[in-house]
């Protein structure tokens, strides 16, 4: 075909000009709102901002925030705690009844919200590991701190839901087909996670509660290896636990869940939700307030509160009652909702009292029954009750119950403990024998349906 | 909400005062001429009424010499003595006629009706005709949109096309309806958005988010511009007429052409309408006495007391209230209004055009809330003495008002309160909680004191400028500058919310802004050789958006007066903001060869450049080639087939590609938590995904019968989309629920579209003209490896279209427990995935529209015809549980037939959700729509003379104004749910007049 020279010439040039302008155009910055995971572990500094970001999310995160999706308010109903003043809102009717659908959304928060968590650990501990510009003193404490959240959160996976899949990268695509791994395997992993993070973390830094070091590392070890029958460990971390000064069994009710209260070894600050309050989660949602009490939704069960002796403080400072909807709630956060800055109270997770209960149970189970008892009086007097007398001819059996009984009332509606201390102990059998809707596979939360749509390789619970 | 029927009045009162107007005015003509001059040719041009003609291009034939006719149809021009004079006008037959030393030319032009064939095609970087054309384009005109009351221009496509789908997205003024050309092809739903050019500049296609009651579906981008500004609207569909659009072609493309002076002559135009729009349909719902009925017989059947904590309705609340909360929420009428005005002038080489509208349209929900939008467009062409040197330019700004804020939203769950719910409001006037409360709900006017406003600028322009360097090369540079700009702020009183959330006074500010840039030099460049034409063009395009959006709250005012300023405010929190850039750059060329203008082989091809994929995947090549043979130009056919005035067969096979995805998907990267101090991440990245690519296979038929007076054509396509591009939803042990990959899915659409026009009759006094689209299309997952091991598992089956729902088989009721039974398919006992075996296909079967055009004498009818085949779901017959329910649930009452044991047990509840999750939820959702109506009456021409009016008319318009349905539902249209609802029946009337 012929062209005149005139014309091939233009379009060549013009053709040229524009295909090398292409190339480099194309190339644009990241964005002023984005920084790329390589820079974030570049420096200290933006390093311990992604590890304040996971404290932070802590308080949005639904397994952990203390709202009605989360592992405190679900595992209270389900352990018998709670009940909801009104049948209407069948998700959480399901948890009290123990008819939990696969479907139910309040399960998928839970289960979504805790490997949300744990990528951000794993995301976190990734990124230090490939680092080069932080100093190893540094990398130790925030390989710690990341190491103990990742445990934290996969105690209580493998305690609601049994197996289920331990993801330790970032790799969706190694992931998103994981299989459920035995509950054993899940434990090992939690262990040694917390051992290491008690090897390299530091032991300062006890002012400040929001933040891990190495006793709450203790602390948390402890309570896995009571879970685990491992008496003599537990009782040897929460020994040290005790013994350290900064950590204070409170005399003033009133006092233990206030910001950076002495008696917590671990906290979580409302600060992390970002927004005008101030408040924790729990405080909202179970103080019945006296003008608004149309408003409340739970309340605590009446058999529960009948256990409880007059003289009992926690009855009395912890516990508070409403008259015109005849209910008792929880009351051991005291505001309802707030906005003052800072903080005056902190989401409890971790605090000394459990120490001494966990102390005790150990102690007991290695038959030293003088060592049980005195942790058992400490809590008593505390709460203003008298010391178990007649102690020599207790047998275990009864103490046991006491432990229990104590554990009840000393940590109620804080972290689902009453729901998982039935559950490692047998004792719900007693509970819910009568009940017609009770099953043993009540026992474990099913998989989300949502998620076993995602992944065909995650097997149901029995029972659902 | 103001008097239902203040507008109607409006409405009558134009029409009534229109008729005495004509009555009263007797009619006059008045006709002068010129006297003759010499050397000099002028005269008079007049269409076959005897109307004169203003703006008519008079030509010197094979010169650069002419004029135009003025305001009373007259020329004055210099010719030569033996050369021809060339009258062209739009929607006129061009004529030439030869001077012979006359002075006077009169002349009259004939309309162009029959030319369908030599109608020009905006093709976007080329026109070209319905004739010559080798690809698949549609085309709207100005006169079946102008007069439609609608906010966005994509809505009054709505049936007008076919292939082409439109779903409002609501009911609210300026939400964003979905648009799909051929179906769906990407398994994203934000990866379907057609490519979106006004005057050549191509501006974001997804919906603005806002934080009024418009809620998810979004503000519609093309909102700002003037339903009225718009000459042309295009829509290119297959390999051929894409593929130079490359990347972003996959999905379609829709060009707007906006008017210019040259097209319309010196002249003012102005147009006024308003009107009003309700809700053209109601759900059947119990009433109090019903439903109580129900709920008594629910507690009966169950042998359970009803009390305070389990039957509010029935023992707390007033067993004699009623409330039809259908009325209450959107029972009330949305107004419309609409005025407009342009003015169009200029001379033989610079044409210009101004105009401005205002629109405004309320809602049918509680409370004022309106609508508004003002525009202003400027257009001007201009060339040089010598024609070499061309210029256009085009502004249009629109601003948008919106203050549709009150409440989050209307949803089902408020329709279906129990009748006997308690008043919204206390005694004192305030929002009533208690006794909302008690029962365990909300009280649904939650927000009610919010207030807000949206203030949208918007501004779009366009300059083209091309140069005839040679004979037969131009060298062409179109720049696009477009900016957007909303500023949402939302004042939410503390007293709007239940005080539980112990919300202090806030406002929520949200501002976004959209900007872009564009060049795109061009080469064009024309030859022939031999019977073989060739036109070429070569260009590159270079594009850069910038979208940045700031959002921040004020917190703790101490009054609700002072709410919005942030002085006042306590503390500024949540505050974010986030700027993307996009950048995209391309080179391209379209080689169009003809022989003999019978044979058409058009070559197109493009290479692209995304900055939205990681540096191992940025660039990537496009390409088609397009045919076509006029085969009534051979002899032998024309002779053997002499009925055919037209025939044609063409075909195009071609890829296209697709980017839209969020930018910077491939960074690994961290954000800054809500909380302070602290970082995150906030997805999952793949360094590695890249376009979806599309690849399009069209054959047409093209027919002319009767010299042009019915004309049909008939396309097959088959596209294939695959490399799909997808939010992959992945399990949420990941850590998050999706993340941005390549598929290995490919999605076919196929399909048969026809559309026919026909001129049914011809006279001096009556036209009629019907022209009818008609769409089957056939959507599916053709292959998808490894289904089985992906999270898709669950959603798409091989072999069925991508709008599926899986459902459970339906048994009946079971004898023994009167309760929806559905089928355990592998009867482990329990209902999950594995049990939803029914495949329910939720796609269009086939669509169409028919549109009449009628006159006589001075009246013209205009009506348009929808047609949709599809099914539906239905629900609400959960007979027994506290929400109101459809009043089929009735007959439950005494037959256990087709409706489950009344009951209030949460086993009966379970028994229903899992029976409309089954195919008997299922219901025909087709339908049948009279989408538009619009009757007109021309002012006779000799009154029009009198008032030197050039044009005048009165219409009356309807949309939506009756649907034959058996669908239950609200809106068979919108048949996923039974209370959505989208096309409001709306009435307008109004004058134009052009002088």
């Amino acid at each position: 075909m012929f062209i005149k020279k005139r014309i091939k010439q233009i379009i060549v040039v013009f053709l040229a000009s524009i295909l090398i302008a292409c190339e480099d155009f194309v190339e644009v910055d990241a964005p002023d709102y984005k920084i790329i995971r390589d820079d974030v572990f570049s420096s200290e500094e933006t390093a311990k901002s992604a590890m304040t970001g996971i404290y932070n999310e802590l308080f949005r995160s639904s397994f952990s925030n203390g709202t009605q999706y989360s592992v405190t308010v679900l595992g209270a109903l389900s352990g018998n705690l709670l009940k909801n003043i009104r049948e209407t809102n069948l998700t959480r009717m399901e948890f009290q009844q123990h008819e939990i659908t696969p479907e139910n959304t309040s399960n998928l928060f839970l289960w979504t919200s805790a490997y949300n968590m744990i990528y951000m650990t794993n995301a976190f501990l990734e990124g230090l590991q490939s680092s080069e510009k932080i100093s190893s003193e540094v990398k130790n404490q925030l390989q710690g701190e990341a190491k103990f959240v990742r445990a934290f959160t996969y105690f209580y996976l493998v305690n609601l839901y049994g197996d289920v899949p331990l993801v330790l990268t970032t790799d969706y695509e190694q992931n998103e087909l994981a299989s459920r791994t035995y509950s054993e395997e899940i434990y090992t992993q939690i262990i040694l996670d917390l051992e290491d993070a008690i090897e390299v973390l530091t032991s300062e830094n006890q002012d400040i509660r929001t933040k891990v070091n190495r006793y709450t590392a203790m602390a948390l070890l402890a309570r896995v290896h009571l879970y685990n029958q491992q008496w003599q460990k537990a009782e040897e971390l929460s020994s040290q636990v005790i013994s350290n000064n900064s950590y204070i069994l409170l005399e003033e009710l009133n006092d233990v869940f206030l910001a950076n209260s002495q008696e917590a070894i671990w906290q979580i600050s409302p600060v992390g939700s970002g927004a005008a309050t101030t408040h924790t989660n729990e405080g909202n949602f179970f103080i019945i307030d006296p003008v608004f009490s149309f408003l409340a939704s739970v309340k605590l069960d009446e058999n529960f509160i009948e256990n409880f002796s007059e003289e009992d403080l926690r009855l009395s400072t912890w516990i508070s009652y409403n008259e015109s909807l005849n209910a008792y709630f929880p009351f051991k956060y005291k505001i309802w909702n707030s906005n003052e800055q800072p903080s005056t109270e902190y989401s409890m997770v971790l605090r000394l009292a459990e120490q001494f209960l966990i102390r005790a149970e150990a102690r007991l189970m290695q038959d030293n029954f003088t060592g049980a008892i005195e942790d058992i009086n400490t809590i008593r007097n505390r709460a203003g009750l008298a010391p178990l007398s007649n102690t020599d001819n207790l047998e275990t059996e009864v103490l046991l119950d006491e432990l229990m009984e104590q554990r009840s009332k000393e940590i109620f509606t804080e972290w689902g403990h009453r729901w998982l201390d039935l559950k490692r102990t047998g004792r719900y059998e007693h509970i819910w024998e009568n009940n017609p809707l009770w099953e043993e596979t009540d026992l474990r939360y099913p998989i989300p349906a949502d998620e076993r749509i995602k992944n065909p390789n995650l097997t149901q619970n029995p029972g659902y | 909400m103001k008097n239902n029927y203040s507008r109607l009045k409006w409405v009558a009162l134009i029409i009534l005062g229109g008729i005495l107007f004509f009555l009263s005015k007797a009619a006059q003509a008045a006709t002068t001429t010129l006297p003759l001059q010499e050397q000099e040719v002028s005269g008079l041009v007049e269409d076959k009424n005897g109307l004169p003609i203003p703006g008519v291009t008079v030509k010197v034939k094979n010169t650069n010499r002419g004029t135009v006719t003025n305001l009373d149809g007259e020329y004055n021009i210099t010719a030569p003595a033996k050369g021809i004079l060339v009258f062209s006008y739009i929607g006129f037959r061009t004529v030439e006629i030869a001077v012979e030393n006359n002075a006077e030319i009169n002349v009259q032009l004939e309309e162009d009706v029959a030319s369908l064939g030599e109608v020009k095609i905006n093709a976007g970087y080329y026109t070209t005709t319905e004739r010559e054309q080798t690809g698949n384009i549609s085309k709207v005109t100005a006169e079946e949109i102008e007069l439609q009351p609608v906010v966005s221009p994509i809505q009054a496509l709505q049936g007008r096309m076919a292939g082409v789908e439109i779903t409002p997205g609501g009911s609210n003024p300026g939400t964003a309806s979905t648009i799909r050309i051929r179906g769906t092809n990407s398994l994203r739903e934000e990866g379907n958005y057609p490519l979106y050019i006004i005057d050549g500049v191509p501006i974001n296609s997804t919906p603005v988010e806002t934080n009024s009651i418009i809620g998810t579906a979004g503000i519609d981008p093309l909102n700002n511009l003037n339903v009225s500004n718009i000459e042309s609207i295009e829509v290119l569909k297959d390999a051929d007429a894409t593929a130079i659009y490359g990347s972003r072609g996959a999905n379609g493309v829709v060009l707007i052409t906006t008017k210019t002076g040259k097209q319309r002559g010196t002249g003012l135009e102005a147009r006024f309408y308003t009107g009003v729009a309700t809700v053209p349909n109601r759900l059947d719902l119990l009433n109090t006495e019903e439903y109580l009925e129900v709920r008594r017989a629910a507690f009966e059947n169950d042998g359970v007391e009803p009390t305070a904590q389990n039957a509010y309705d029935l023992v707390t609340w007033d067993q004699d209230r009623y409330t039809d909360w259908q009325d209450f929420f959107y029972g009330g009428t949305a107004e419309t209004t609409n005025a407009n005005i342009s003015f169009s002038g200029g001379s033989d080489k610079t044409f210009f055009r101004l105009g401005g509208s205002y629109f405004s349209q309320g809602t049918v929900y509680p409370g004022d809330n309106t609508y508004n939008k003002i525009t202003g467009n400027f257009n001007l062409d201009h060339s040089s003495e010598d024609e070499k040197l061309k210029l256009n330019f085009s502004a249009n700004y629109g601003v948008d008002i919106n203050d549709l804020f009150w409440s989050n939203s209307i949803s089902s769950s408020t329709v279906l309160l129990p009748p006997n719910a308690p008043d919204l409001f206390t005694e004192d006037g305030s929002l009533n909680w208690e006794e909302w409360a008690v029962a365990d709900l909300e009280n649904p006017l939650a927000g009610y004191y919010n207030r807000g406003r949206t203030e949208t600028n918007n501004l779009l322009s366009n300059l083209g400028l091309s140069y005839q360097i040679l004979n037969n090369l131009q060298v062409r540079l179109n720049a696009g500058y477009t900016y957007y700009e909303s500023q949402e702020l939302m004042k939410r009183p503390g007293r709007s919310y239940n005080p539980s959330a112990g919300e202090p006074n806030n406002s929520f500010h949200l501002n976004s802004h959209r900007k872009s840039w564009i060049l795109e030099p061009q080469l064009i460049f024309n030859d022939n050789f031999g019977d073989v034409n060739l036109d070429a063009i070569i260009g590159g395009t270079f594009q850069e958006n910038t979208n940045s959006q700031v959002r921040y709250q004020g917190s703790g005012y101490v009054t609700e007066s002072l709410i919005g300023n942030l002085d006042a405010a306590e503390r500024v929190i949540n505050a974010s903001s986030q700027t993307n850039q996009y950048r995209y750059a391309a080179v391209f060329a379209r080689i169009g060869t003809n022989w003999k203008r019978k044979i058409f082989i058009n070559f197109t091809g493009r290479r692209d450049g995304s900055s939205r994929f990681g540096p191992e995947n940025r660039f990537a090549n496009f390409g088609a080639i397009g045919a076509a043979w006029i085969f009534t130009e051979e002899e032998l056919i024309k002779n053997a087939l002499s009925f055919l005035s037209f025939g044609k067969l063409r075909g195009s096979y071609g890829s296209t590609g697709n980017d839209q995805i969020g930018d910077y998907g491939y960074l690994d990267s961290y954000e800054a938590t809500p909380g302070p101090g602290g970082l995150y991440p906030v997805s999952l990245a793949n360094p590695s995904f890249s376009w979806e690519v599309n690849k399009k296979l069209e054959a047409a038929l093209e027919l002319g019968i009767f010299k042009d007076k019915l004309n049909l054509g008939i396309s097959w396509y088959r596209n294939r989309s695959s490399n799909q591009l997808v939010g992959y939803p992945l399990p949420a042990i990941t850590g998050f629920n999706t993340v941005q990959a390549n598929l290995p899915a490919t999605v076919e659409n196929s399909g048969w579209e026809v559309e026919i026009s026909s001129l049914n009759f011809n006279s001096d006094d009556f036209r009629w003209q019907t022209s009818l689209n008609f769409s089957i299309p056939k959507n599916s997952l053709v292959s998808y490896p490894e289904i089985e091991q992906s999270s898709y598992a669950n959603t798409y089956r091989i072999g069925h279209p991508v709008n599926i729902s899986l459902l459970y088989r339906y048994e009946g009721i079971d004898p023994e427990t009167g309760l929806y039974q559905i089928a355990d398919i592998n009867g482990d006992g329990s209902f999950d995935y594995e049990d939803r075996v029914v495949i329910q296909d939720l796609t269009r079967e086939y669509y169409g529209g028919i549109n009449n055009n009628l006159s006589f004498k001075n009246f013209s009818l205009q009506f348009l015809l929808q047609y949709v085949k599809h099914e539906g779901m239905v629900s609400f017959f959960n007979a027994g549980r506290p929400t109101n329910q459809r009043d089929v649930v009735l007959d439950a009452l005494n037959s256990n037939e087709d409706y489950q044991r009344i009951s209030q047990l949460p086993a009966t509840n379970q028994a229903y959700n899992n029976a409309i999750n089954s195919n008997l939820a299922i219901q025909d959702a087709s339908f049948l729509r009279l989408k538009t109506f619009s009757l007109g009456y021309n002012l006779p021409g000799s009154l029009l003379q009198s008032f030197g009016l050039r044009d005048g008319k009165i219409f009356l318009t309807g949309q939506n104004l009756f649907t034959i349905s058996p669908y239950e539902g609200l809106d068979p249209e919108l048949s996923y749910s039974s209370t959505s609802f989208g096309n409001l029946r709306t009435v307008t009337a109004g004058l134009q007049f052009n002088f």
